[in-house]
């Protein structure tokens, strides 16, 4: 199947879901992403990491150098307070959006 | 909250980059590590792992770049780190790096040099209370030809007196006084202001109370307001200064307060360190009582309009108000005709908040004329450094296609060169500051060798500041751009792969070369005209002359110059003539009265000028007889009224007439007399040197009754400056209480000339720079022509070319340039010589002469410029030259 580019603005919304069930360091937040997407998002690390450093700088999450199962030390990124609540808010906003472009889909 | 963590985060990231950096190089390398590990694990063989691994990544140094530019401050940080590139780029090449920083410079500094006198004399607010809302008042009547920035004390008065149209009227006028005890006098430049002065300009004394309508009624003590430079310089910021006297024209005057700080007076560039009430005129300087009077226009009018009245509304009223009060301070004793005139005027009203000042209209359109000028020059630096860096260009080949092949971006690198170029513009601003701030002041002594002294502050300020780092920028722009693009366009793999120089011959330089030459040639022509005009005006014959005479103003002192004052002058040493008169020529001040041959009716509107004249005036001044004789000895007050006319007189009024034994009707201060012509003396330029010879009346100084101002002239051989200490010597002994001041009437007329001088001497101080910077461009163009073409020159010596025709073959190269150049250049400067054609004198703008001289000298200085890279080429060994790569 053709793998798709991430929406607009939906980076930041995915990256945070991922994180709020555990912290996780970057590979392991591409590949998840990719999985949980049925493989269908192509997340270039390219987009990632810049995204990733912006989220830290604002607060959102917050990163750790913690060791890998395989006992290698890497940056672990964790949701913090306000990372939670821009991701309820950004969440329902998805949600709104979802539910009118479904409205505007089915009703013409 | 999150902006106090954003910024944190931001300067985290700037002040520990290296750490900041270490990390994400860290963080990168694991997500490499980890996913070969998975595709190991998956069966991946571990070298094909790791590539693919890298490949997913998409590049480390690309994704730490789009991390780097992608958070925030990114922008600083990216900035940061041009910025030590550049300083680091820079530093390791001194000589190139001084070069451009020099050039730059004295092109940055030329601008903000000039700028800073514009910016002093046409755009700084007062320091008052809103100067925007200030307005200058002016008056036109319809006779009057000008507008009319002066008003009556009447007018003044009768306006401020109504409130419903102006909150406040200030009327103010620079007034010369005599300031200290006997023995101590020294003349300092005063204001003489109408009660509503400070009020309406909204300032607050520092110490005591500043003037007010109560000290300026007629018969209040006489009072002074002093500046706070003058209380701190005399008085130490003593508050004791208030309620001392001062004298002032030797009578005594109560200081009664201190102006704010910064503050010097409306009249701009003209600082006023006393301020006195227009009531006190006829107690501190009688003789200049009658100002009051209601024919009498010398005020500047500044007006604070009420708050919430239009425009239009205003002058709606003050047309209103004027039919009001016209009848009241109109002149009573004018003619019906003036009256009239002056009943119909119309008011007008235009911004005032910068004050006002004479020098706006004497030095609006040459300082204009000299922005022009400098931006040229700026432009003509531009062109040298862009030429310098592209020459550059080819050298920084290599790194730049290695910086592209490893994943830089051009615009990133564009951006850095960029930051190179303003790293280099600003630099150059910076020692330009510096020059700017020495020549403006150096620029300003000239302005004020005029007839009255100016001071201007001229320490930076943020106007000056603010437009010199524009300036820089969009230098930094000009220079830096073009070179900018055409270094980042190359194909990365040709340069690395056979390590060319690149053969794309650029045609960028010779046109830059072509363009600085066009320019050149303006400003060349620019400036001979103004060296033209000024020699045409030093050898204009005006009638006298300017060598060996001095004279010394006695001020308003006949009834007190006794004669023997004359006797003991033709004493001196070195004395060969000396004579008194109430004008000399071109010392600024006049005299003009109707007359007209007898019989005729003395009109209104037109006089003559008049001038009393002593025995040997004309001999001293070597003013030429034209015909009858000149005054002596007998015509004194007893004997008949006689009179000189010069020769413009004698020919508007006795054409093919001969005017000696006629008789003139005059009116003089007023009265009327019959005058006897007893000759004719050549015209001279006594109002000023561009203004053709006034119809001129001498009268006998021995027959004027009254008052008059009082100069003496002195011709004297020898030393100058021993002729003029020993009159001094003389004049002191005989008037001990009075600063008088012997000149050189050459002063005088130097005095006429300065704005002309100022610009004969920046325009062509200004063309020199230009030339050379245009010939140092030239050089380089060529030194690098032939650099690069060495192996060609080589090949074509080995095969037969002479020395000659190698040098030859150079310089025709150069000249094609130039004669471009000029070709571009005539037109624009037609169109330049044009504009500045109302400040030339008995020239044409189109002066072939000129034109040419210009032409000449800059293919002359041009070429000499290009033989040395053409010597060179002519130098190449054909032997050593084919076995070079």
């Amino acid at each position: 199947m053709e793998k798709l580019d991430v929406p607009q603005g939906t980076l930041d919304l995915m990256i945070l879901t991922i994180l709020s069930r555990e912290p996780m360091h970057g590979y392991g937040i591409s590949q998840r992403l990719a999985a949980l997407s049925h493989d269908t998002f192509q997340v270039n690390p390219g987009s990632l990491f810049p995204t990733l450093y912006r989220l830290e700088q604002d607060g959102k999450v917050k990163a750790e150098w913690a060791p890998t199962e395989n006992n290698r030390n890497a940056k672990y990124y964790k949701l913090t307070a306000a990372g939670k609540k821009q991701l309820e808010r950004h969440r329902e906003r998805w949600e709104r959006i979802q539910f009118a472009i479904t409205g505007v889909l089915e009703g013409a | 909250m999150t902006m106090l963590r954003r910024l944190a985060s931001v300067m985290r990231w700037v002040l520990r980059r290296k750490r900041v950096e270490q990390e994400l190089q860290e963080e990168l390398q694991v997500f490499i590590d980890i996913s070969a590990e998975q595709k190991i694990r998956a069966g991946v063989p571990p070298a094909e792992a790791r590539r693919l691994a890298t490949l997913e990544l998409g590049g480390v140094e690309q994704t730490k770049e789009r991390v780097r530019a992608f958070r925030h401050g990114g922008l600083i940080d990216q900035f940061s780190r041009d910025l030590r590139y550049a300083i680091r780029t820079l530093v390791k090449q001194p000589g190139f790096t001084l070069v451009i920083v020099l050039t730059l410079a004295m092109g940055i500094g030329a601008n903000t040099a000039i700028f800073s006198l514009f910016d002093a004399l046409m755009l700084q607010w007062l320091p008052v209370e809103k100067p925007q809302a200030l307005l200058l008042l002016n008056m036109q009547p319809t006779d009057a030809r000008e507008p009319g920035q002066t008003l009556s004390y009447a007018i003044v008065k009768a306006l401020a007196e109504r409130r419903e149209i102006f909150e406040g009227v200030a009327g103010f006028s620079g007034f010369p006084l005599d300031v200290g005890p006997a023995g101590t006098v020294t003349r300092q430049t005063g204001a003489i202001v109408t009660g509503g002065y400070y009020s309406t300009l909204g300032l607050n004394a520092v110490a005591g109370r500043l003037l007010a309508e109560e000290d300026d009624r007629p018969g209040a003590p006489p009072v002074a307001v002093i500046s706070y430079g003058y209380w701190q310089r005399e008085f130490a910021h003593n508050p004791g200064a208030i309620g001392q006297t001062i004298p002032l024209n030797g009578v005594p005057v109560t200081i009664v307060g201190v102006s704010p700080r910064g503050f010097v007076g409306a009249n701009v560039g003209n600082i006023a360190d006393i301020t006195i009430a227009a009531a006190a005129l006829p107690q501190i300087a009688p003789d200049a009582a009658p100002l009051l009077a209601p024919g009498n226009f010398w005020l500047r009018v500044l007006v604070r309009p009420g708050s919430d009245i239009s425009i239009d509304e205003t002058n709606a009223r003050l047309a209103a108000l004027w039919r009001e009060i016209g009848d009241r301070v109109i002149a009573p004793h004018w003619p019906v005709s003036r009256r009239r005139a002056m009943a119909d005027a119309v008011f007008s009203l235009t911004p005032g908040g910068t004050g006002w000042t004479f020098l706006r209209g004497t030095y609006e359109k040459p300082l204009r004329v000299l922005m022009a000028i400098v931006g040229v020059v700026l432009l003509i630096a531009c062109a040298n450094v862009a030429s310098l860096l592209l020459a550059r260009a080819s050298a920084r080949r290599r790194e730049m296609a290695v910086r592209l092949a490893i994943g830089a971006s051009r615009r990133r690198i564009i951006g850095q060169l960029l930051t190179e170029s303003l790293l280099l513009a600003f630099s150059g601003a910076a020692v330009g500051i510096a020059m700017a701030w020495l020549s403006a002041r150096f620029l300003l002594a000239t302005i004020s060798s005029g007839p009255f002294p100016i001071t201007f502050d001229l320490t930076p300020n943020w106007h000056t500041l603010g437009f010199t780092a524009a300036i820089a920028t969009i230098t930094a722009l000009l220079f830096g751009l073009a070179p900018a693009f055409q270094i980042t366009a190359v194909q990365p793999s040709s340069v690395l792969v056979d390590g060319s120089r690149g053969s794309s011959r650029s045609r960028l330089l010779p046109s830059l070369v072509t363009f600085q030459v066009a320019l050149t040639l303006v400003l060349l022509i620019a400036a001979s005209l103004f060296v033209r005009t000024l020699h045409n005006l030093q050898t204009l014959d005006i009638g006298f002359n300017r060598e060996g005479v001095f004279v010394a103003d006695l001020e308003g002192r006949r009834t007190a110059v006794s004669a023997d004052v004359l006797e003991a002058v033709l004493q001196a040493p070195g004395v060969l003539s000396a004579s008194l008169s109430t004008h000399t020529p071109l010392s600024g001040a006049y005299w003009s009265e109707p007359a007209v041959p007898a019989g005729q009716a003395l009109p209104d509107g037109d006089t003559a000028l008049f001038v009393g004249a002593g025995p040997h005036y004309f001999e001293t001044m070597q003013t030429p007889l034209v015909a009858g004789r000149e005054f002596t000895d007998r015509d004194s007050a007893r004997a008949g009224a006689v009179a000189l006319i010069n020769e413009a007189y004698a020919a508007r009024f006795f054409p093919k007439q001969n005017p000696i034994g006629q008789r003139l009707s005059a009116r003089v201060r007023g009265q009327l007399r019959d005058l006897e012509i007893i000759g004719v003396v050549k015209n001279t330029n006594a109002v000023g040197l561009r203004r053709p010879p006034r119809s001129t009346v001498y009268v006998s100084y021995a027959q004027l009754t009254g008052d008059f101002p009082t100069t003496l002239s002195v011709r004297a051989s020898g030393s100058l400056g021993q002729s003029a200490s020993a009159i001094q010597k003389v004049l002191r002994e005989k008037l001990p209480n009075s600063p008088v001041q012997v000149q050189p009437i050459s002063r005088q007329v130097q005095a006429q000339m300065v704005q002309e001088r100022m610009m004969a001497t920046l325009a062509s101080g200004f063309g020199i720079l230009a030339l050379l910077l245009a010939c140092i461009g030239l050089y380089g163009l060529l030194a690098y022509r032939v650099a690069r073409r060495t192996r060609e020159i080589g090949i074509r010596m080995a095969l037969g070319a002479d020395r000659k025709r190698v040098t030859a073959m150079v310089l025709s190269g150069a000249a094609r340039l130039v004669a471009f150049g000029i070709l571009l250049g005539l037109p624009a400067a037609w169109v330049v010589s044009r504009w500045i054609e109302e400040l030339l004198f008995q020239l044409k703008p189109t002066d072939p002469a000129t034109v040419g001289v210009a032409i000449a000298l800059l293919m002359i200085i041009s070429l000499a410029a290009a033989y040395l890279p053409a010597r060179r080429a002519s130098r190449v060994d054909p032997m050593i030259a084919l076995r070079h790569d």
